[in-house]
């Protein structure tokens, strides 16, 4: 029989079915009539004859089951009635299922939540052709722009050129600048005007081979090729980003010629990028992609095309098939010493060749795309994500203790159904047909939930300006973990109860309606999930407690300024006209600084290069008489003379900038208290002695005038580090950072700063308003992210845990009424019954504490990388889980206990 | 009288046997047949007739119809198909084939 005859035939059965089934009663009533009669003729009484009959027959019910399903239509179609008979069951029972389904819809949502970040996070593959084949060169730690002779994590111009020619092993390279490149730029009409405001843009160098190495074809146009690189300064050519497009070109279809202005340079937009291209790093999506050639268009300094030696371009390689990635190794670490070597200019300095044969390459598949906020984020994601998969359990305990409790109500017309010749497969699977459909919808509920809850985090995540641009929208693999989740889950809660439920003594229950046979081991089962629920919320509630305090020294740690009361906020000058070094500068800065000290309400002022969290620039410092390193980094900041008042960096000795400070008079610099500790002689008064800043050449010469306490530059758990502070107007920089600290309120203040530097200059931009505590408070995001929700879920657990202890005691004192009414009759008081029941929740909760504080010990420990401040084994975070959890569990039992001791005696006896 | 379950695999032999022998019958003519051609030995459970009527319905190796039996109730008439036959034959072989094999192991000495 052909297989789309047999389903076609199955189809028609399963609309046929009652007409089957009526044939078969009446063949079977037949049947049993005759034999009936025959018996009858041999001698026996009709009623005998009948019982007779039905012996010889089988148990008819099972039978015509049977017969029905030799046609294979009962699967789909005991499936529908299971799930309309269990939808009817849980409706029934309104409140079980409210409980039920917010837990599980929490549960699951939570899960699919974090997962979804994870997801976009960790796992997503670049939306490329074959990501599995690409791989980065370095191990993806680097970015920025450097000029030092080797470097194994970013490579210059001409060395990309070089690999890309001599390399056996990739069947193309590409380069793509380390840094976006966010730049002013605006749109322009047709006639070459703009039109309205310029913004931000964000800006991505790439190497001409870019898209076709990674085989992203274009929506509309076409991508940047080889030719647009082939030169420098004569390409301004770009392809715009999809999102771009639609934001900015209001899907104009025909983008393609359209310009678009980029700092000064006017670019023509030669394509469109597909949807779901949005760059290879994850959690960064450019809006348009500018060939490498144009480097200088968009960062005038920085000469990162022609020179062999500057350093600013991440490379990407696509091996060849059948190349691994030990001989792709060999080649490039191969190629590196040659290239290095060979450029012209090079210098091959006895120090220089031996870095160089130290220097290894390492190559990192990336099919998942290279991201900066991989390293921040994948560990606190990973402990979110074994938080709410703890959490599901939990909620899956609950369940399953809910069901247990209701299939054992329902015992009788289980035993019932049983006992009429319902198989008991056939019960376990309209049992399970329950609970999927509970959890089924429990999952749908729970992606509803996770995709509010998945925004919220990633703005929560992203916590600075702009959200980061991270897509996590449901995808394939998304919504194959939620459905696994969810199945999972009803099989969790299900089975056990499904089973129990089927395993009776038929005659105890049928006899007593409400047999007691069982209830001693089916509790035992109850029993363990309560104590396993405890356990697991102990392990949530230590978690917790232990981010909260690490959160809590975090903010206590001293970052050697001030972080109150300071307003901070980026200008940007390049609207004046002036370049970004310009010393023209200058008298703007002092302006402002001076205008804005005479507010009210304004305490002190500066601008400075860095304040917090913002990179930085190393130098080493060369002081006469000392073994200096060039390589020992010491941190510069170029500030004003107000930095320290504003900062409220304390001064140790000497003076601060002043006035008398000029670009015509000795350099002098004011150094870190690690500085004086660590790079002068020993013993000696660092004030009035010279350093090289990099060189010994005399422009590079500095005084030191002065010596601050340490200050925190990158984080706040980093070691004291070597910080050398110079004035800007002795070294020119361009600035962005300007600080106010202020009394009073903040709005107001910002108010009259930002209008103050307007009248000064209308057209400085300010951007990026906020306060120093905010900066410093965006550097705990994971800390606090991690602290917040793992509170939350814990509490969480906490709250489910004494439903499920609610719900166990409620039901073992009804099922104990009688017993409970014997002793009262014997003579019992009523404390007497209330504690006996409390005694017995304790007991629980101790087992579970006793069995959940190891696994908190042991858990603690794999957590340690996100703790500060604290060893693994905190002992008051597990004092007070403890004691949290003893409280809640005794207040969820009391009610019960309560009701038990409230039993009237006569009501008990006569209740069964 | 002792009585003894049909050996397992060998109903669908027994059913296509019968009706072989007999050409029409209902349900109950079968299992009463088969339970008297054994001289009241092989008892089957009457009930398992009617799952294993349906699969071989299914397999195309018996067809039935409705009819009236001889006190004028309505009831199903099975009849063996080509099919049925050549199963027949198979069945037969099969269980030649084990009988022997088995009276061969048994009277070993």
């Amino acid at each position: 029989m052909s297989y789309p005859a047999e389903l076609l035939r199955r189809l028609r059965m399963a609309f046929r079915r009652s007409q089957l089934n009526r044939d078969l009663e009446e063949e079977m009533r037949l049947h049993l009539d005759l034999r009936q009669q025959q018996q009858i003729d041999s001698g026996l009484a009709p009623a005998a004859a009948r019982h007779a009959a039905h012996i010889k027959f089988g148990n008819t019910a099972r039978i015509k089951e049977k017969s029905l399903m030799a046609w294979g239509s009962e699967a789909i179609e005991s499936f529908i009635s299971d799930a309309v008979y269990g939808a009817r069951a849980l409706l029934r029972s309104p409140a079980l299922t409210l409980v039920a389904l917010l837990s599980l819809a929490l549960g699951i949502g939570a899960n699919t939540a974090i997962f979804s970040l994870l997801n976009a996070v960790l796992l997503r593959s670049l939306p490329v052709k074959d990501p599995g084949q690409l791989v980065l060169l370095g191990t993806g730690n680097g970015g920025g722009i450097g000029d030092t002779f080797v470097d194994t994590e970013i490579y210059s111009y001409p060395f990309f050129r070089e690999l890309r020619q001599k390399n056996a092993v990739f069947s193309d390279v590409a380069a793509v600048f380390s840094m976006s490149s966010d730049v002013h730029g605006m749109l322009l009409d047709s006639s070459g005007q703009t039109n309205g405001e310029d913004e931000i843009i964000h800006a991505q160098l790439v190497s001409g081979s870019y898209f076709q190495m990674l085989g992203v074809q274009p929506a509309m146009g076409r991508a940047l090729v080889d030719a647009d690189d082939a030169s420098e300064g004569d390409h301004p050519v770009a392809v715009v980003s999809q999102s771009f497009w639609k934001r900015r070109l209001n899907r104009d279809p025909n983008a393609v010629n359209r310009k678009v202005k980029l700092a000064s340079t006017v670019f023509t937009i030669v394509g469109v990028a597909p949807p779901e291209f949005f760059g290879t790093k994850v959690g960064e999506s450019p809006d348009i992609w500018v060939p490498m050639s144009m480097v200088r268009s968009l960062h005038p300094t920085w000469d990162a095309y022609r020179q062999n030696y500057t350093q600013s371009l991440d490379l990407i390689g696509r091996l060849k098939p059948g190349v691994s990635l030990t001989e792709a190794t060999t080649n490039v670490n191969l190629l590196l010493q040659q290239i290095t070597q060979s450029f012209p200019d090079a210098n091959l300095s006895q120090k220089n060749l031996a870095t160089l044969h130290k220097s290894h390459v390492l190559l990192t598949p990336m099919a998942n795309g290279l991201s900066s906020i991989r390293g921040e984020f994948s560990e606190p994601l990973q402990i979110l994500m074994a938080v709410v998969a703890l959490v599901l359990l939990i909620a899956c305990a609950n369940i399953a203790n809910l069901l247990l409790a209701r299939s054992t109500a329902r015992a009788r017309e289980l035993a019932v159904r049983q006992a009429l010749g319902a198989r008991r497969d056939r019960i376990i699977r309209q049992l399970l047909t329950e609970s999927l459909i509970l959890s089924l919808a429990g999952g749908i509920l729970g992606i509803g939930f996770a995709i509010l809850a998945s925004r919220f985090l990633l703005h929560v995540v992203s916590g600075g300006f702009e959200t980061i641009p991270l897509d996590i929208s449901p995808d394939l693999r998304l919504l194959g973990f939620t459905f696994a989740v969810t199945v999972a889950t009803a099989i969790l809660f299900g089975t056990v109860p499904a089973f129990r439920a089927t395993r009776l003594q038929l005659t105890e229950n049928l006899k007593a309606g409400r047999g007691r046979a069982n209830a001693g081991t089916r509790n035992m089962f109850g029993k363990a999930l309560i104590i396993s629920q405890v356990a697991l919320s102990l392990v949530l509630m230590v978690g917790a407690g232990l981010f909260l305090r690490s959160l809590a020294n975090l903010n206590k740690v001293d970052p050697g300024f001030n972080r109150e009361n300071v307003l901070r906020l980026n200008i940007d000058t390049e609207p004046t006209g002036f370049k970004h070094e310009d010393p023209a500068l200058n008298p703007l800065y002092q302006q402002i600084e001076q205008r804005v000290a005479a507010l009210p309400g304004v305490k002190a002022d500066s601008f400075s290069a860095f304040t917090f969290a913002e990179g930085s620039w190393g130098e080493g410092i060369l002081v006469a008489g000392m073994p200096n390193d060039e390589d020992i980094a010491v941190r510069q900041n170029v500030v004003g003379d107000g930095y320290f008042d504003t900062m409220q960096i304390p001064l140790i000795a000497g003076r601060t900038f002043g006035s008398q400070d000029t670009s015509t008079s000795q350099h002098v610099a004011v150094i870190s208290e690690h500085v004086a500790k660590t790079l002068f002689p020993a013993g000696s008064n660092p004030i009035g002695m010279h350093f090289g800043l990099g060189s010994h050449k005399p422009e590079d010469d500095y005084l030191v005038i002065g010596i601050v306490k340490d200050a925190k530059m990158e984080s706040l758990n980093e070691k004291p580090k070597n910080i050398n502070y110079l004035s800007y107007r002795q070294r020119t920089w361009g600035f962005g950072d300007f600080e106010v600290r202020y009394t009073g309120d903040f709005n107001a203040i910002s108010a009259t700063v930002q209008q103050a530097i307007k009248s000064i200059d209308r057209n400085v931009r300010i951007v990026h308003v906020t306060t120093l505590d905010e900066q410093v408070a965006r550097t705990m995001t994971s800390n606090r992210l991690v602290a917040q929700l793992s509170a939350f879920f814990g509490l969480l657990a906490v709250f489910l845990s004494c439903i499920g202890i609610y719900g166990l005691m409620s039901y073992v004192v009804s099922r104990r009424t009688n017993e409970i009414g014997i002793r009262m009759a014997l003579g019992a008081e009523r404390s007497n019954v209330r504690n006996l029941v409390l005694r017995e929740i304790a007991i629980l909760v101790t087992i579970g504490i006793a069995i959940g504080i190891p696994a908190a010990l042991a858990g603690d420990r794999l957590v340690s990388k996100m703790l500060y401040g604290l060893t693994g084994t905190d002992p008051l975070s597990l004092a007070a889980a403890t004691l949290i959890l003893l409280t809640v569990a005794l207040l969820a039992g009391y009610i019960p206990a309560r009701r038990a001791s409230r039993v009237d005696p006569m009501v008990a006896l006569r209740y069964e | 009288m002792s009585r003894d379950e049909i050996p397992p695999g060998t109903l669908y032999l027994l059913i296509l046997k019968t009706l072989a022998l007999r050409g029409r019958l209902h349900g109950f003519e079968i299992a009463d047949s088969i339970q008297r051609n054994s001289d009241d030995i092989l008892q089957v459970e009457e009930g398992s007739l009617y799952p294993a009527l349906q699969r071989m319905l299914i397999k195309d190796w018996v067809a039935a119809e409705w009819g009236t039996t001889a006190g004028n109730r309505r009831a199903r008439y099975y009849t063996l198909t080509a099919d049925g036959r050549k199963q027949l034959a198979i069945e037969l072989s099969q269980f030649e084939r084990v009988i022997g094999a088995v009276t061969r192991v048994i009277q070993t000495t």
